[in-house]
């Protein structure tokens, strides 16, 4: 059983060092890959030093595109699990035998990390938890599945999803997308209780005036998908 | 439609079409991507020569003043046009993506194999 951690990062030269360090404290043996989304910081220089494994793109694709690649390498790497975890130190990597254990059982396709379930940890401003609940709710009416913490960039596939998000994965703010693309090809999600930290150093990708359009362009999204995707048979 | 304002704009059109031409003569405008101002082209003309057909797409959608209906038949023309222009940059900005990712990965192969000829 090959397992793939994938890291994307973009202006984590602060970051990326400690969770990279963190992942030798994981007691499967796994490989990771960083996606640098072509950083404009010193992170290319900080994985070249400390010789890690990564690919630089050369042009931003945001978020959705770096983890894609990620994928796209696990596929043609021929992995089985595919774990993300974001390059900001957000993801304790303790969690991840939690992680991978419904897959490795063949309970669930996909395994996503929830702050929601136990409420522990570092649980997001009260806008956004309401942006998040909001989301949860219209992806229960439109694929008819319950999932508490759609923002999550915390999840682990198996080789039949690796394959579907290498073919097929939402660009910009993907997480949830991501979920509607999971359901339509009836892929069992399972969420795993997890605690998450604020971020370590840096800033975070969506900044609040972005949080309007983030809200517009993931709810219609998710509704585009409802009506225009087919379910996919199994 | 009085004659002057015909012959203007047969003439507008006509500096249309030669610069229409110039750009595929240079190749600056693939024929695919100029067919739709082509078809826009023609269809002006025929507005212009035939004026009854902006009269009649006029009554048809209820425009009362002809020279509405005439504006109407360019807006149209003009977002027809812009629609196919985004779906055109919608096409390469995944085609794009697509390129930057196998870049990307082939750029990781090719560092790993330097490494491993260096060791």
């Amino acid at each position: 059983m090959t397992i793939l951690i994938i890291i994307p990062a973009y202006n984590e030269a602060e970051n990326i060092a400690k969770v990279i360090e963190s992942l030798s404290d994981f007691s499967y043996e796994v490989q990771y890959i960083v996606i640098n989304d072509c950083s404009t910081d010193m992170t290319e220089n900080v994985l070249r030093d400390i010789n890690a494994n990564y690919i630089t793109l050369p042009i931003n694709l945001g978020i959705g595109g770096g983890v894609q690649t990620g994928y796209i390498y696990a596929k043609e790497n021929g992995f089985d699990i595919a774990i993300q975890i974001d390059g900001d130190g957000q993801h304790d990597v303790k969690y991840l035998p939690d992680m991978i254990k419904p897959i490795l059982e063949k309970e669930a396709d996909m395994t996503i990390g929830s702050r929601f379930i136990n409420n522990e940890g570092f649980q997001s401003s009260a806008m956004r938890r309401c942006g998040i609940n909001f989301l949860s709710w219209l992806i229960k009416i439109c694929c008819g599945i319950q999932i508490k913490d759609v923002t999550s960039g915390f999840r682990a596939v198996n080789r039949r999803m690796i394959e579907i998000y290498a073919r097929e994965y939402a660009q910009d703010y993907p997480e949830p997308e991501a979920i509607v693309t999971a359901t339509y090809y009836n892929a069992e999600i399972k969420e795993v209780p997890v605690e998450m930290e604020d971020r370590q150093g840096g800033r975070s990708s969506i900044s609040s005036l972005k949080a309007m359009y983030y809200m517009i362009k993931v709810s219609l999204a998710i509704i585009f998908k409802r009506c225009f995707d087919r379910r996919k048979s199994k | 439609m009085n004659l002057t304002l015909r012959i203007s704009l047969i003439l507008a059109v006509i500096l249309y079409f030669i610069c229409l031409f110039i750009l595929l003569e240079r190749k600056r405008l693939i024929l695919k991507y100029a067919l739709l101002w082509l078809a826009s082209g023609i269809g002006m003309i025929v507005c212009i020569i035939f004026p009854n057909v902006v009269a009649w797409i006029s009554k048809l959608f209820g425009i009362v003043d002809y020279f509405n209906g005439l504006f109407s038949v360019l807006f149209f023309f003009v977002i027809i046009i812009m629609m196919s222009l985004t779906s055109i940059v919608s096409k390469y900005k995944e085609q794009n993506r697509i390129l930057i990712q196998q870049y990307g990965l082939l750029e990781e192969r090719i560092r790993k194999l330097e490494n491993e000829i260096d060791r």
